[in-house]
């Protein structure tokens, strides 16, 4: 639908696998700040104020 | 199809008078030209309301779900395929149903009609050949091929997979046709114009719902637009809102969409809705070759889970 | 009042001029359909088209309208104050405006601007407003004006009525603001206005459709409630809301807050009878809980309420839009036959 690609991830962690959740998030955390404020898809109107 | 009103009535007649049914679901003679209104028959002596042509796009088994009556219900290939669907998600019982089956040869844009026409459509009349409208001094006679709705002019299931009793000999169906040339186009686009092909798309969007209304698989008792507690998405024009009412609508659509073109025939817009629910029937076909609505005794994709299921998107 | 003469060239002209006086609206081809947009400079009103696919209803009543901006933010002395939001600038001109439409904003006026409630925003955007209305010389199919209190050559509501002739147009100042608008455009060369009412007559005979409304007020609201029809009439109904937004009489709002970070919006959104969430009351409890109801509340409201209360006809100027682009074909000519002819048998 055109949002910037790398700002969405899919994975599958079971409740006992702490260490990959942290991994993971720790890895998308990263790759997502290193694209930057998202450009697409942001709601401009309440801004106003 | 004009030859099967005949047919439909008789069948209708003799249901309600067996009391097979307590109503049947089917389509009265509309106000306007190619339009025909859904209605409920209840008494045999009224069937003579009930008619059939072109302009029955309107997706029947949309006025099915949670009913408690017996229903006799006329219904195109996409309608019967939304029937199975609504029967899988419990909405409807197969046995509350009489299924008056149309093999279905197409129906009517009459949008494609009055963009051809360039003056509105007075009077319309259809035959064998094609369809004859008068407007503004001007008689032009269409052939249906040329003004189908897009869905139906690449629609490869015409006959009804689920029926009781046919209206009448089953058509053939389309062979070879290329279901999703557009969608890999909008698929091929770079992430921007993507981004820009969609604000486009939705750009005259009035938020009237009509899309949503008008298809058999919204059903929810409060859809999450309308939810208030939390409230997902904000009420007002704001492209942002807009489009994730869009999108979340078709991805609720996900495996379970038939294409029967209801959504889009709704929009008083005439924005080109289905682009985004062709694009997850699409992804079903290839991931899961699956086609919704096709039989009642597979269970649908995404409420199932098999060891084989495409998993490279998860990382 | 009088009537003057405008040809092509003068037209041109003068609708530049007014876009220095005034912000001005008129109907543009968009794709398909004529809408009506904020005209830049150039931009010329295109008035090939029998109707707008929307009335002009959204330039006085946005869809979408600020009333007020606030920020959360504790540190600023202002924090929870709300401010009224600005509005758009006026003078502004709607060019174009079919005179149904017009007329339809002095029925949505009787609910904006009352003796007792005035409705800052609306009033407003309203009495900033000029409408230079475009006579109806091609009513659609649909159209059943003459009986809905209004007519093709309707003037009132307007302030300016423009009737096309081959190669120019007739322009009747209908009201002083109308006046000040042709002055500011520069036209002034007298026209005969003899040929108008002719043309009226033409036009109205080609009205093909009517209402019948003679026998609704004298019904009871009981009656009409219980009446037996109403199952029939919402049956095929998706209870979209389509009807009641292309329609230029509906004037019922929804108000929203959205805030981002500590910025805050109130917003006032159109809304629906046609929607569950219009009725639905805090408790959870929803006295319109049905399809059925909410179209018979629909009808009822331009029907029977509305020529209850306001003793001016039918909350309808017979435009036809929802009769047009209605998904399922409901026609509000159907059913206020049914209204208007019911006998309740007691």
């Amino acid at each position: 639908m055109g949002l910037e690609p790398g700002r969405i991830h899919y994975s599958w962690i079971s409740s006992a696998e702490s260490t990959k959740f942290v991994d993971v998030v720790k890895t998308v955390t990263e790759a997502v700040r290193a694209l930057g404020p998202n450009k697409q898809f942001v709601k401009k109107m309440a801004k106003v104020a | 199809m004009l030859e099967y009103i005949d047919s439909i009535r008789k069948i209708a007649e003799k249901i309600l008078k067996e009391g097979t049914v307590e109503m049947v679901i089917g389509f009265r003679r509309g106000t306007v030209p190619l339009m025909n209104e859904p209605c409920v028959v209840k008494k045999p002596e009224d069937v003579k309301h009930l008619v059939w042509d072109s302009s029955c796009g309107v997706n029947l088994a949309n006025y099915l779900p949670d009913r408690k009556e017996k229903i006799g219900i006329v219904a195109k290939g996409c309608d019967s395929r939304n029937i199975v669907t609504h029967i899988i998600e419990n909405k409807i019982k197969r046995e509350q149903l009489y299924i008056i089956g149309i093999p279905c040869k197409g129906m009517i844009d009459r949008r494609k009609i009055t963009g051809m026409l360039e003056v509105e459509i007075e009077s319309a009349v259809e035959t064998a050949e094609g369809i004859t409208v008068k407007g503004g001094g001007v008689e032009k006679t269409f052939r249906k091929a040329d003004v189908l709705q897009d869905n139906c002019a690449i629609c490869i299931h015409r006959n009804p997979v689920l029926s009781d009793e046919p209206a009448a000999g089953p058509v053939v169906e389309q062979q070879g046709v290329d279901r999703y040339e557009d969608v890999r186009r909008i698929e091929g686009m770079a992430t921007e114009e993507k981004f820009r092909f969609f604000d486009d798309l939705l750009a005259e969007c009035i938020r009237c719902y009509a899309c949503r209304n008008a298809c058999p698989l919204c059903y929810c008792p409060t859809c999450f637009v309308d939810e208030s507690r939390p409230q997902w998405v904000g009420k007002g024009q704001d492209p942002s809102d807009i489009r994730t009412f869009h999108f979340l609508r078709a991805y609720h659509c996900a495996g379970r969409c038939t294409d029967c073109g209801a959504c889009e025939r709704a929009c008083p817009m005439g924005i080109k809705v289905r682009l985004l629910t062709k694009k997850l029937e699409k992804d079903a076909l290839e991931l899961f070759n699956w086609e919704a609505g096709l039989s009642l005794e597979v269970r649908p994709p995404l409420d199932t889970y098999k060891p084989e299921d495409p998993d490279e998107f998860i990382k | 009042m009088k009537v003057v003469k405008i040809n092509k060239q003068k037209w041109t002209e003068g609708i530049e001029a007014l876009k220095n006086m005034y912000r001005l609206y008129g109907p543009v081809k968009e794709d398909r359909f004529h809408n009506f947009t904020l005209l830049e400079k150039g931009v010329s009103p295109d008035f090939n088209f029998q109707n707008t696919r929307l009335s002009p209803k959204g330039v006085i009543y946005p869809q979408t309208e600020v009333m007020f901006h606030y920020t959360l933010d504790e540190s600023r002395e202002d924090h929870h104050v709300m401010k009224e939001a600005a509005g758009e600038a006026a003078p502004r001109a709607i060019v174009g405006i079919r005179p149904c439409d017009a007329a339809a904003f002095l029925l949505v006026k009787r609910n904006f601007d009352t003796p007792e409630y005035q409705d800052p925003y609306w009033v407003r955007a309203y009495e900033g407003t000029t409408l230079v209305g475009l006579a109806c010389q091609q009513p659609c199919q649909t159209c059943f004006c003459t009986t809905a209190g209004c007519g093709p050559f309707h003037e009132e509501g307007l302030d300016v009525l423009l009737v096309q002739e081959t190669d120019a147009f007739l322009a009747k100042a209908l009201t002083a603001k109308g006046e000040n608008l042709l002055k500011a455009a520069g036209w002034g060369e007298a026209g005969d206005g003899g040929t108008i009412e002719k043309m009226k007559q033409d036009a109205e005979t080609r009205i093909r459709t009517a209402v019948h409304t003679d026998r609704l007020a004298e019904k009871t609201i009981p009656d009409l409630f219980d009446a037996p029809f109403w199952d029939d009439v919402a049956f095929s109904c998706i209870n979209c809301g389509t009807c009641t937004y292309v329609c230029p009489t509906c004037w019922c709002f929804d108000i929203q807050d959205e805030v981002s970070g500590k910025a805050g919006l109130r917003l006032r959104n159109w809304d629906s009878c046609m929607y569950p969430l219009f009725t639905f009351h805090g408790s959870g409890h929803n006295p319109r809980n049905a399809k059925t109801k909410r179209v018979r509340q629909r009808f009822m409201h331009k029907l029977k309420y509305y020529v209850d209360k306001y003793h001016n006809g039918i909350q309808c100027v017979g435009c036809g839009r929802c009769i047009r682009l209605c998904p399922v074909n409901i026609d509000i000519r159907r059913v206020c036959e049914l209204m208007n002819t019911y006998a309740a048998s007691r």
